[in-house]
């Protein structure tokens, strides 16, 4: 089964004894099976608290405002029971550490038997044979070897193939990956995104990949949304974010990028400033103290999302269509 | 002009016997080097770039050449004169300092600020009259609020314990930085921060900087020459510009190929390498990346390649090294395309 995703006006904050840190604003998303959607932003901006609201992981302490519809459901307003169900059978999450994603005292098969644990209609040597065939779709050589090692006897990227496996295993509709190469080498963080890239092919469910690494997100998506201080402050297809930025803070992070620039540069550019506070949320544009094109509005009125085309919109004063 | 530290030959081996592993078996497995034969120099003022994947042993080297690792082999030579014994390390490094790799975690929690940066001195012993005005100036130094020396290390943010990881390293006036992943886990942003500054204290104070990266984006702006290491061998070493712009070694080539590039019009459709960087434990026979290598031949399996220069100012390490004209990097982006997969 898979379904479109909309988050609609989400926002989500934190209650702690220093008060509430509004995590995540009004937040609008959409996806559609067979989309790779990109989910940018640098640390504090709120992409991990939109992922983990998305796949129902939220703290106990953590306040919910507005609606996640997933194939037509409210996913904020199932009760604890039903959220555990979907978890893990429609929505698969592959995080950032490889090397805690799984218990170090049961081997590898073992694990990928219990990724299955809802899949009452396979036998056990049914399991075995998918787990087979899915680490060898992950490109992992000499499956049933592996089913019998410890994570510990797999390298970084061995065990993000598996953690990959392990999600797929489940037939998810929506397979969230929480940062997939962060912790891995250029060389195999190539070698993952090649694999992403192979798998999409035969999956038709919907794909959200999350990274502060703009190189990845330019590999593998289709739609992109860019956040900043709990907001998404521009969402496009890949190539207008890449080639038609218009939100200032896509346009400084963009500028922000080494690898963007062929030669040698004396400076690196960087964005002077720093993050507002998420206690107390400017009353205008979260951009506007770093922004270098605010004017008075910005400092007072929140922005309003302005639509550029008709799947590119920027949440900025500035921008017209 | 000499250079500022020359590493000749250098060798480092990670197995120690120990009295009751000689009892258990007097004919002990010979060492594995996790550092190989590595020769390096670093003349003053200048930039290094020491590039390579995680387990090449970047930072063992870096390690090593301030002592904190023994080596097996080899000669380290800091402003002319041999490092070798204990106390000569101790003399090296006070004129040399290292930020390491995690900021906060290399800053003790239980000090303040004012304290972690004044250390330097007191382990040195040197004269120092007020201790706070001088954590202020060093504060001043790295572009942070003297208000600071008061903070411990988890009141601080990712780039405000990089800064205080620079004006640390930059107490004791050294001649050498060696810098561990100066950016890694933080935001773009910030990162550009860090280096800019690193690269204005570098200016004004005039020292040598040693980076340890993987982050292959990055150093093309701030170094002056790389050095690429893969598994404990350095296989190139050259100006950057032009390392970057005609790699000799294959491994180079692939690494360069491999970085993600933050262009949807220009992704690159097929795997640059293949498999993972081998352990040391096995390190393969002949040519250590022959196991990878797009471009492998038989030579490669059984005969170790020797490092010799090529052209003004490189060195590489490959029996068949990447010619400066188009044709042969067409090969090995033909032959990594006919290696996809696993």
């Amino acid at each position: 089964m898979s379904g479109s995703l909309a988050a609609s006006g989400l926002s989500v904050r934190y209650e702690t004894p220093h008060g509430s840190v509004h995590a995540l604003r009004h937040v609008d998303i959409e996806a559609h099976p067979g989309e790779v959607i990109g989910i940018v932003g640098e640390s504090g901006c709120g992409k991990s608290t939109l992922v983990t609201a998305l796949a129902n992981l939220l703290p106990a302490n953590a306040r919910i405002d507005g609606a996640i519809r997933y194939n037509g459901v409210d996913l904020a307003k199932l009760d604890a029971h039903r959220q555990r169900l979907l978890r893990g059978d429609e929505i698969a999450l592959v995080g950032q550490d490889p090397m805690t994603a799984f218990n170090p005292v049961l081997t590898i098969g073992d694990q990928l038997i219990d990724f299955q644990h809802h899949r009452k209609d396979f036998s056990r040597a049914q399991k075995r044979a998918r787990i087979a065939a899915m680490l060898g779709r992950v490109g992992i050589a000499d499956a049933e070897r592996r089913m019998r090692s410890y994570p510990h006897e797999l390298s970084g990227g061995m065990r993000q193939r598996v953690a990959i496996a392990a999600a797929l295993l489940t037939d998810p509709g929506l397979l969230i990956a929480d940062e997939p190469t962060t912790a891995l080498d250029v060389t195999m963080e190539a070698q993952i995104i090649h694999l992403l890239r192979e798998l999409r092919r035969e999956y038709n469910g919907i794909i959200i990949v999350v990274s502060h690494h703009l190189g990845v997100i330019a590999e593998l998506c289709d739609r992109v949304y860019v956040m900043y201080a709990g907001e998404v402050v521009e969402g496009g297809e890949v190539d207008a974010i890449f080639h038609d930025p218009r939100h200032p803070y896509t346009q400084a992070l963009l500028a922000c990028d080494p690898a963007r620039f062929h030669d040698r540069l004396d400076r690196l550019p960087t964005i002077p400033g720093s993050l507002p506070s998420l206690t107390q949320p400017p009353p205008g544009c979260v951009y506007a103290q770093r922004c270098g094109r605010a004017f008075a509005p910005c400092k007072t009125i929140a922005p309003p999302l302005v639509k550029l085309t008709a799947c590119h919109a920027a949440r900025c004063h500035a921008v017209t269509p | 002009m000499s250079p500022l530290l020359a590493v000749e030959d250098l060798s480092v081996s990670f197995v120690r016997s120990s009295l009751l592993d000689r009892l258990i078996n007097p004919f002990p497995l010979p060492g594995f080097n996790v550092i190989d034969g590595v020769t390096l120099s670093l003349m003053p003022a200048e930039t290094l770039g020491l590039v390579g994947e995680s387990g090449s042993g970047k930072t063992t080297l870096a390690r090593t050449i301030l002592g904190l690792v023994r080596a097996a082999a080899g000669r380290i030579v800091f402003e002319g004169r041999e490092v070798a014994t204990r106390s000569d390390f101790r003399a090296m490094r006070r004129r040399s300092a290292m930020m390491f790799q995690n900021p906060v975690a290399s800053l003790s929690p239980r000090l303040r600020v004012g304290t972690l940066l004044t250390e330097p001195q007191v382990i040195q012993g040197l004269p120092m009259p007020d201790r706070r005005a001088a954590a202020k100036a060093l504060l001043a130094l790295v572009g942070l609020p003297a208000s600071f020396v008061d903070r411990f290390p988890h009141e601080l943010s990712g780039g405000q314990a990089r800064r205080v990881g620079v004006a640390r390293a930059l107490a004791m006036k050294p001649h050498l930085l060696l810098a561990d992943e100066p950016t890694a886990g933080l935001d773009v942003s910030v990162q550009g921060d860090v280096l800019n500054l690193i690269g204005e204290l570098k200016r004004e104070l005039g020292f040598a900087t040693m980076i340890v990266t993987h982050n292959l984006a990055m150093i093309r702006h701030v170094s002056d020459r790389l050095a690429i290491m893969y598994l404990g061998r350095l296989v190139e070493t050259g100006p950057t510009q032009e390392v970057f712009s005609a790699p000799l070694h294959p491994y180079t080539a692939t690494l360069i190929r491999s970085e993600p590039i933050p262009d949807p019009r220009r992704r690159s459709h097929n795997l640059a390498i293949t498999g993972e960087i081998p352990s040391v434990f096995r390190r393969p026979s002949g040519c250590e990346f022959h196991t990878r290598c797009p471009l492998v031949q038989s030579r490669c399996k059984t005969e170790a390649p020797v490092y010799r220069p090529m052209g003004a100012d490189r060195l590489v390490r490959c029996h068949f090294p990447l010619q400066t004209g188009g044709q042969e990097r067409e090969a090995v982006t033909r032959a990594s395309a006919n290696q996809r997969g696993n």
